[in-house]
């Protein structure tokens, strides 16, 4: 074996200027480690004719760092293994290191596209830590910009599913709309991305003439501009045919990967946290649950498509019925809320985003515990992948829509 | 002995170097002149005698040359084209409108360091990007871009010219191969099925035609195709031309069929390892193939140079340039200062505020313009060639825009739709397109 | 999908040769400056009061607060006293160990600070061994060094900062705080070479000596 491979030449760590001659036509085993569980053993034996491929972290298509390694057949995948953990910052951690009101810091850029629903969450627990009453027009508030920021998060999606497909156009349109959104989030919130924007028992600033223009300029052209741009995508026909009947997910696999939001949506299962467990002002507020019954990526696609549809409907009625009065509850500067615990759910984009939070007393949450839908439903990858080719990987990935900023925390 | 060596010293610098200068270059010439004199009337008869020799030669370099420009523009349209469709400005700060940043390009990667990776195959690897630059340039020879201006009129022209344009795909398959990464491997073993899959349907479309005019030479095939616009072959085999088309897409490796290089699952394919300008001799091999594959199907359906229409103005009646005489000498001096200040007057006169030698540079400016216009309009009117690569040339960028129009488009497709389609559609269609063909002329030539 | 094969690919071109028509939406940045709406927060720059008056009062504690280190100061505050920069310490051509060392209390070269340093540190060891440079001492040790130099000169805060250990940033903070502690003001009882870079300030600034920099902090 060793007369046939390729030597390489290479500095010794110890003496520079020796060269040392290693071969390299044999690779080190995957994992560099022995084998931990039966299935990692299982993953990691290579059947005939198949070959390990390594996709990320840095790929051009794995959504921030995810590293999958392919157990490929040719084109066909056979097995796949998700690596995650590229993007760990131990947020929980430094979440019970903090003050309740700087929590929102910290879990803002857990879900970079999406930031608003992180912190939602958490300071919707912190209230029921605390029994705070968040003044009515800060709940309307919060779901007029929470849907807004569902439209942007919907809006990169279906740019991203078409770039993973390889057309080029989509994506820039979307991040015109995206854009917009944006634009007129820092208007109200001050900044484009993290907008750390919500606070315990209300928000940081009311609506300002700024924001409403733009929010009517946009308001006006938003369902046309929509429409216009999926014209590119919906009826195309290689689009369509590589994502009709592709990964398909029926109602009890998502059931039991305890999928939600618009992925458990697609599979035909009605479950949205907003009619499920309802809080904030949606009770008061009319809008549909967009399912689709086929449940594969063009389900998953087609629903949030939907949904964008919905949002816009609900900020119409926002509008329409935001009362007046504060903005944020009476609280101390210092929060020191009773022993106890909380819990918190809110419908993202994406899907349940949900908080634990224990509190013993002092003015830090003594656990903070962070529940995200991508890493859920990055269970599904695996499931979905095995016996489609390499290119399936890319858009079922695509459309099960992972954050990694949200699966690493 | 020691005087001129002091003079010398007292010279300045310009005066040091015309001194050197001029004896070595007054040597060089004379030595030349005597060569000229000597050797040239042999080399002349040499020349005259190999004329197919030296035409081979002179349109290799021209064809080498070529490819340089070619895919600097196209770059530049692809870059702008999907800017614009984008709703980008695309580039918009080298050059006016952006137009040299493709030659930036170029610099940028002349300049990036050009590295083997680790456990690559040096020489395979090396020479992978050449036979790819080399296949799209040998294809390039046999274009017929007007009367009288293509490389070598083969009589086995289309024949050549599959077989060259399949030869990239060896290429392909040792960057794949050599590169010493399954990404690269993937894409070059990508591309050689795809590849050897759609020649097929696209040699079997372009058979109808040759039915049609009886000659596989490309030149020829144009020339039949010329009189009225119904005669190109575009409005005689409408089917071949769009299996053509579909099956050239694949070949060129362009976008819905991009999946060599599709990069948001296999990174870059084939050129994952590459870099510098090894990438860039890939880069240029991809747009060259762009404009050959373009050439070609504007060659056999859309009569090649021949114009859609005939010139609807009589030519006007030619001067008699050297019946003038004297007049002629008169007239190249005179003409252009009367001009200019013709053309300046009214800028001066009309109250603008230009000062008068402003309002002569307006007017050199302008009669240059429409000196130039004369010009091209006097060559198009009296050269065949000019009309001819002119329309060649404008229907070849149409079918590149068409090209880079479906890159902005279309998303890709996947590798088993893809050689499903091969098959089970194009084929079965491209065979069908020449059984009827043969039929119809099998019908129409034979007396009843 | 449409029924016709082909016809949506083909609406699809049609749609993307429209767009290439319209018009564009890239902002061309550095010709026409982006709207930044008055409620961005992104930006790092002082705040000015309704009197023009720079808000910072070079209290340090938002450097002290700053987990990743990204705000430094350094410089002139409202006073007129000390050069205020904002935003990461590269953003002022400052390395961030510099930055960090500065913090920690030790000096480092910096040019902005060149001209503190013109003064004789004898007085300060002498003080600072006296209270065997014992940071618990620090009231003690600035208001001897107050009585010896007529003000607390920033050079000898440096000096202290840098023998006891103390963070610049506490003993900055410490000294500004008191009234009859004069940090880096320049009065009759300060060497000469002080008065006279006060005066060449003063001239180069277009202030005069003792307006801005009386002690009145």
């Amino acid at each position: 074996m060793s007369a046939d491979l390729t030597t390489a030449r290479h500095a010794s760590s110890d003496d520079p200027r020796v060269m040392l001659e290693e071969a390299v036509g044999v690779f080190a085993p995957i994992p560099p480690y022995p084998p931990r569980t039966e299935r990692e053993a299982e993953f990691y034996t290579l059947g005939d004719g198949e070959m390990f491929i390594n996709m990320g972290p840095q790929h051009p298509s794995t959504h921030g760092v995810l590293r999958v390694v392919l157990k490929i057949e040719g084109e066909r995948v056979v097995d796949l293994d998700p690596v995650l953990g590229y993007l760990h910052r131990g947020v929980e951690k430094l979440c019970e290191n903090a003050d309740y009101h700087h929590t929102i810091a910290y879990t803002d850029p857990l879900e970079y596209v999406s930031a608003l629903f992180n912190e939602w969450a958490p300071v919707m627990a912190f209230e029921k830590l605390m029994d705070v009453e968040v003044p009515r027009r800060a709940e309307y508030i919060r779901v007029l910009s929470g849907e807004l920021n569902r439209i942007a998060s919907h809006a990169l999606f279906m740019g991203w599913m078409a770039l993973d497909l390889g057309g080029l156009t989509p994506i820039l349109w979307s991040f015109i709309e995206r854009d917009e959104i944006v634009d007129m989030l820092a208007s109200l919130t001050g900044q484009r991305m993290l907008f750390n924007y919500f606070r315990i028992g209300g928000v940081n600033g009311d609506l300002n003439h700024e924001f409403m223009s733009r929010l009517g300029a946009w308001m006006s052209k938003a369902t046309s501009q929509i429409e216009a741009n999926q014209a590119l995508l919906n009826e195309n026909e290689i689009f369509v045919r590589r994502m009709r009947g592709l990964g398909t997910l029926d109602r009890e696999a998502a059931f039991r990967l305890c999928m939600t939001g618009p992925n458990i949506r697609a599979s035909g299962v009605p479950l949205d946290m907003r009619r499920a467990h309802p809080y904030s002002v949606y009770p008061d507020l009319e809008f549909d649950i967009p399912t689709r019954q086929e449940g594969d990526c063009l389900a998953r696609y087609l629903v949030r498509l939907d949904e964008v549809k919905q949002s816009i409907r609900i900020i119409d009625q926002c509008l329409h019925d935001m009362p007046d009065g504060p903005i944020m509850a009476k609280l101390p500067r210092l929060m020191r809320p009773r022993p106890g615990r909380a819990y918190a759910a809110v419908e993202g984009p994406r899907g349940q985003y949900a908080t634990y939070a224990i509190s013993d007393g002092t003015d830090q949450p003594f656990r903070m515990r962070i529940h995200d839908p991508s890493f859920v439903h990055l269970q599904a990858v695996g499931l979905l992948t095995s016996g489609n080719l390499i290119a399936d990987t890319m858009a079922i990935m695509a459309s099960l829509d992972p954050i990694m900023g949200g699966v690493d925390k | 002995m020691d005087s001129p060596s002091r003079t010398f010293e007292r010279l300045t610098l310009p005066g040091k170097v015309i001194f050197t200068l001029v004896p070595i270059l007054i040597a060089l010439l004379a030595g030349l002149v005597m060569a000229i004199v000597l050797v040239g009337p042999f080399a002349l008869d040499f020349l005259s005698a190999n004329l197919p020799l030296v035409r081979f030669v002179v349109a290799a370099t021209v064809v080498l040359l070529m490819t340089v420009p070619t895919a600097f523009l196209i770059i530049y349209m692809e870059m702008k084209v999907i800017a614009l469709m984008n709703l980008r400005y695309g580039p918009d700060r080298v050059g006016p409108y952006g137009s040299l940043l493709s030659v930036v390009h170029g610099l940028k990667v002349l300049m990036k360091e050009d590295f083997t990776p680790t456990g690559a195959d040096g020489i395979v690897f090396t020479w992978a990007p050449v036979v790819v630059y080399m296949a799209s340039v040998m294809t390039l020879l046999v274009l017929p871009f007007a009367p009288g201006i293509f490389g070598v009129d083969m009589n086995i022209g289309l024949l050549y010219f599959f077989a060259m344009g399949g030869l990239g795909v060896v290429g392909l398959l040792m960057a794949g191969w050599s590169s010493f990464n399954k990404y690269s491997l993937i894409g070059g073993l990508r591309s050689a099925a795809q590849v050897v899959s759609y020649e097929i349907p696209l040699t079997l479309s372009v058979v109808g035609i040759v039915l049609l005019s009886g000659t596989l030479s490309l030149n020829k095939i144009t020339l039949d195709q010329s009189g009225s616009l119904f005669d190109w072959y575009v409005f005689k085999q409408p089917l071949a031309f769009l299996i053509f088309m579909i099956a050239a897409t694949a070949e060129a490796n362009r976008t819905p069929f991009d999946l060599t290089e599709a990069d948001s699952e296999i990174v870059a394919g084939f050129a994952t390892e590459y870099s510098g300008m090894r990438f860039g001799f890939f880069f240029f091999a991809e747009y060259v193939n762009v404009f050959i594959v373009s050439g070609l199907a504007v060659a056999l359906f859309m009569g090649g140079w021949n114009a859609p229409f005939d010139w609807p103005f009589p030519i006007v009646a030619q001067p008699d340039l050297a019946g003038m005489g004297v007049g002629l000498l008169l007239a190249i001096g005179l003409i252009p200062p009367l001009a200019i200040l013709l053309l300046a007057m009214p800028f001066y006169l009309l109250n603008t505020g230009l000062r008068f030698w402003q309002a002569l540079v307006i007017g050199f400016v302008l009669f240059n313009v429409v000196a130039v216009a004369a010009l091209l309009g006097f060559a198009f009117i009296s050269f065949d060639w000019v009309v001819g690569l002119l329309w060649f040339l404008m229907k070849t960028y149409g079918f590149v825009f068409l090209f880079v129009w479906m890159r902005g488009t279309l998303p890709r497709v996947r590798i088993d739709q893809l050689m499903g389609f091969a098959w089970k559609w194009l084929l079965p269609a491209a065979l069908l397109n020449l059984f009827v063909t043969a039929l119809a002329i099998v019908l129409v030539t034979t007396p009843r | 999908m449409s029924l016709i094969p082909g016809l949506g690919l083909a609406r699809g071109m049609a749609l993307t040769l429209r767009r290439f028509f319209e018009p564009k939406v890239t902002h061309l940045y550095p010709e026409i400056p982006a709207e930044i709406s008055p409620k961005f927060r992104g930006r790092l720059q002082l705040l000015y009061d309704e009197y023009g008056t720079l808000k910072c009062e070079t209290c340090f504690q938002c450097a002290q607060a700053c987990p990743i280190e990204c705000i430094d100061m350094g410089g002139e505050d409202t006073k007129g006293r000390f050069a205020v920069h904002w935003g990461a310490s590269e953003t002022y051509g400052e390395r961030r160990e510099e930055s960090a060392l500065r913090r920690s209390g030790r000096t480092v070269p910096d040019p902005a600070y060149e001209h503190f340093h013109e003064i004789d540190l004898a007085p300060v060891d002498a003080i600072l061994d006296e209270v065997d440079h014992d940071p618990k001492e620090m009231l003690r040790i600035l208001e001897a060094i107050q009585a010896a130099y007529g003000c607390v000169p920033v050079a000898a805060l440096k000096r202290v900062s840098q023998t006891t250990g103390a963070w610049y940033a506490m003993l900055y903070g410490t000294a500004t705080y008191y009234d009859h502690l004069a940090v880096g003001a320049r009065d009759d009882g300060g060497p000469a070479d002080v008065a006279f870079l006060d005066a060449l300030d003063g001239a180069l600034t277009g202030r005069s000596i003792g307006d801005g920099s009386a002690a009145d902090a």
